[in-house]
Formats: C-alpha cells, structure tokens, sequence
C-alpha cells in the first residue's frame, strides 16, 4: 500500500497535475522517499541468537504512539559490530530509523556505535518534527542493545574470573 | 479524582490562553433601571490591559480591573456570559442557544468534552447516552441548519459543530477518554521512550505482534484479536479503579499499556481484511 502511495507521489506527471500553491501541501503528504525505500526495501530484518554471549538485544517503547522496536547486534572478540538485526512494529519513520540504524552500526565498534545521535538519523532520513521521536527511539534501541552486551560481557568476564581461582 | 478545583484552575488557565476571546465582547455591564447598559463589542477597546467594568451580581456590584490574573479569578463559575445577539445573560453552560432570542453561540472557553456531551466526568460512561446527546446536539448545531442565516451564525455553528464531533470521538473511546481525562489534570504521555517499561512486557507484546506478522489463517489472528480484546477490557477496568482513587501515574502507566494493545487491535483488523 505504501508502494503505490510512494509512486503517486514521485511520479512527475502526478507532481505537475497537483497544484503548487502551497509548498507545505507536497511534504506533508508524501514520506520521505529514504523512508519509503527503508520500508519497501527493509535492510537486517530479522532476529539473532539472544542467548549468544556476543549479541545485545535492545528492547524498547514509545508508549505515546504504541510503536515497539527490537534492535539485536552481534559483536566479534576485537569488539567490532559484525552484524545487526532489527524488528519494529510502527510507523514507516520508526520502521526507517531501525533500519538505518542497524546499517549504521555495521562495522562500527562498540565505542563508536553509542556516538550515534538520533538527530543524524533524523537528518538522513529528513524526518519532520511530529516523527523526530522515532530517531531517538532508534538511539533508545542503539544504546539498549549496547547496554546489555556489556552487561553480559562483564558477567562472562566474573564468570571466568570465578572459574581461574 | 481531584475535581472541582483543579479542574477549575485548569479550565481557567486554559481560557487565559486565548485572552482576547476571553474578554470576549460578551462581557458587559449589566443594567439596573438608571444604568446604561454598554456591551464592549469593539476589540480596540481592550488594546491597553486595564480597564474597569462595573458588574452587577446578587450581591451588589462591585468593580473589577479586568487585566488578565485577576480575572483568571473570576472565569470559571462567577462570571457569566452574555448573548452576542440580545446581551441575554447566561444561567449555564454550556449555552449553544441563547434562550431568549433563540441565536446560535460561538463555543465557550474552558469547557471540558465532558460538559459539552453532558456526560460526568468518569472513565465509565454510558456510551448510549453519549450517542443520543451527539446526535440531539447536531440535529440543532449542524451547519446545514443555518445555510440561510447570516454568516456570524454560520461560523458559530461550524465551530460548535467541529467541537461536539471532537468531544464524541474523543469520549467514546475508553483509551482516548481515559488520556483526555489525564490531560485535564495537566498529564500526558511522554512522547520518547518509556524508560520505565517492564522488558517481560515489551518481550510480550513484541511476541504478539510476530504471531500476528505470521498467522495464516483468519482463525489464528481471530485468536490474537479476542486475546487482545481481553486484555484491553481488562486494562479498563484497572484504569477505572486508579481514576477513581486519583491515582493518576498508575493511570497513565495503564494508559500506555493500552495504547500498545489498541495498536494491535488495529493491525488484526487489518490482518483480518488481507484474508479477505
């Protein structure tokens, strides 16, 4: 549905046809077509093993707008994000934003992946005002899935500090 | 619930919002035999913050500077308004009639959804009695009334008619309702991240809206549809007993829940009518 949606709006005959008077009237609406692009072509859709050791599941909601968004990172032994996984249930802009975000992390360290800022996703995806929450969800799910990697990290390391002694 | 004067300070403070329709041109002085009666229907004459007017009550007159914080005062229950038409004072309100010369009036500041459908302001509601009240009220205030009167009418009855349309759909809801009740009491629910939510639960929904994603059959997502049903009758019935207490973050904790579950009660209905 939003395929069709998508190509009323960037057909040119149908951006001729409509009147231009007002300029607001074409960004409200229509999606971004990077958001479309994200929700026609979903990248990392899916999940990881949530019981490995090397991946960090980030579970989080917006209770506003009821969107929910699971976003999964497996980490290799140098720290490096080698894959990233995600599953959201909302709107096409929070779809897009995991979706990026799970991009972006790809190939990042773990240091690296928590500078990530829900406003450079907001930009690259041009999110108008009434979505920029669902970019910082997206930070929100990012740095949850951060989060609880360290954590089962730093239990692994007491676990075999336990077993050394 | 914290009622009456909470809700009057909010209602009050919500009418300050907008001061020029507050010192509406319905504000007059009131006669006596000897008086002038004088109804300050020109806007230049509020353009310095102070002016004086005399109004009469029960009591006696007494005078007040109407610049904006005192009046805030006044509004909600003291004093009255009057018809933009024949200067008739109002006894209640709402007033979608004057009740002398029968004219249609622009909506008053300050008035709850709940006043307007004539409804107390309860989670539980009768949604019947919602019903029957939205459609007395428009077979009066629906603009296609007043196509042959003059065009002040027509704006008022617009503007009344759109807000009896709000007010309907925003009580006849239980999720909706129950926010608007929050709002009324200055709460609303964080637009971000829900830092406080239970991870067992977002696991629980996320699980829900996967089976959903997945089902095959009608029957399967019928099964999700009456779980979620369940579930959403019994968050009602929780969020009645918080808002009965006045417990308002309970409440709204609730409130989120639902929200969730409503979302899901949508995308079954979508669901259900992809198999179609």
């Amino acid at each position: 549905m939003a395929g069709t949606v998508a190509k009323k709006c960037l057909s040119p005959l149908a951006f001729l046809t409509r009147r231009l008077s007002a300029p607001e009237f074409i960004t409200q609406c229509c999606y971004h077509k990077k958001v479309v692009d994200h929700y026609e072509n979903p990248r990392n859709v899916g999940s990881l093993d949530k019981n490995s050791k090397k991946v960090g599941t980030g579970l989080v909601g917006a209770p506003a707008c009821g969107d929910v968004m699971k976003l999964q990172i497996e980490v290799d032994d140098e720290g490096k994000i080698v894959d990233a996984r995600f599953k959201t249930f909302g709107c096409g802009s929070a779809i897009a934003s995991s979706s990026l975000a799970t991009e972006w992390v790809k190939g990042k360290s773990v240091d690296e992946a928590l500078m990530i800022k829900n406003t450079d996703i907001a930009k690259e995806l041009s999110l108008p005002p009434v979505k920029l929450h669902c970019s910082m969800l997206a930070e929100d799910a990012i740095k949850a899935a951060l989060a609880d990697y360290r954590l089962k990290q730093h239990d692994d390391q007491q676990e075999a500090a336990r077993a050394s002694i | 619930m914290l009622s009456a004067n909470s809700l009057r300070v909010v209602r009050s403070s919500r009418a300050v919002l907008h001061p020029n329709r507050l010192l509406t041109n319905r504000l007059s002085v009131t006669c006596s035999g000897h008086w002038m009666s004088t109804s300050l229907h020109k806007k230049d004459t509020w353009h310095s913050n102070f002016n004086v007017t005399t109004v009469r009550t029960e009591k006696g007159l007494f005078y007040s500077t109407n610049y904006i914080p005192s009046l805030r005062n006044y509004t909600a229950n003291q004093v009255k308004l009057n018809c933009w038409n024949c200067s008739q004072l109002f006894d209640k309100k709402p007033t979608f009639f004057c009740m002398s010369c029968k004219v249609v009036q622009p909506p008053e500041e300050g008035t709850s959804f709940f006043q307007i459908m004539d409804c107390d302001c309860t989670f539980t509601l009768d949604t019947q009695k919602l019903q029957k009240r939205y459609l007395q009220l428009q077979r009066s205030l629906h603009p296609d009334n007043f196509s042959q009167k003059s065009a002040k009418e027509q704006e008022y009855s617009e503007s009344q008619s759109a807000l009896v349309n709000k007010a309907y759909k925003t009580l006849l809801k239980p999720l909706s309702r129950g926010l608007y009740m929050l709002e009324l009491q200055g709460m609303q629910l964080e637009e971000g991240t829900d830092s406080g939510a239970d991870s067992h639960f977002l696991m629980e929904l996320m699980e829900i809206n996967e089976a959903l994603d997945e089902a095959q059959t009608p029957e399967e997502a019928n099964k999700i549809g009456q779980d979620t049903k369940g579930k959403l009758a019994e968050l009602t019935e929780q969020i009645d007993a918080a808002l009965r207490k006045g417990e308002l973050q309970a409440a709204k904790a609730l409130l989120g829940q639902m929200k969730y579950y409503a979302n899901i009660d949508e995308k079954v209905k979508e669901k259900l009518s992809e198999f179609m």
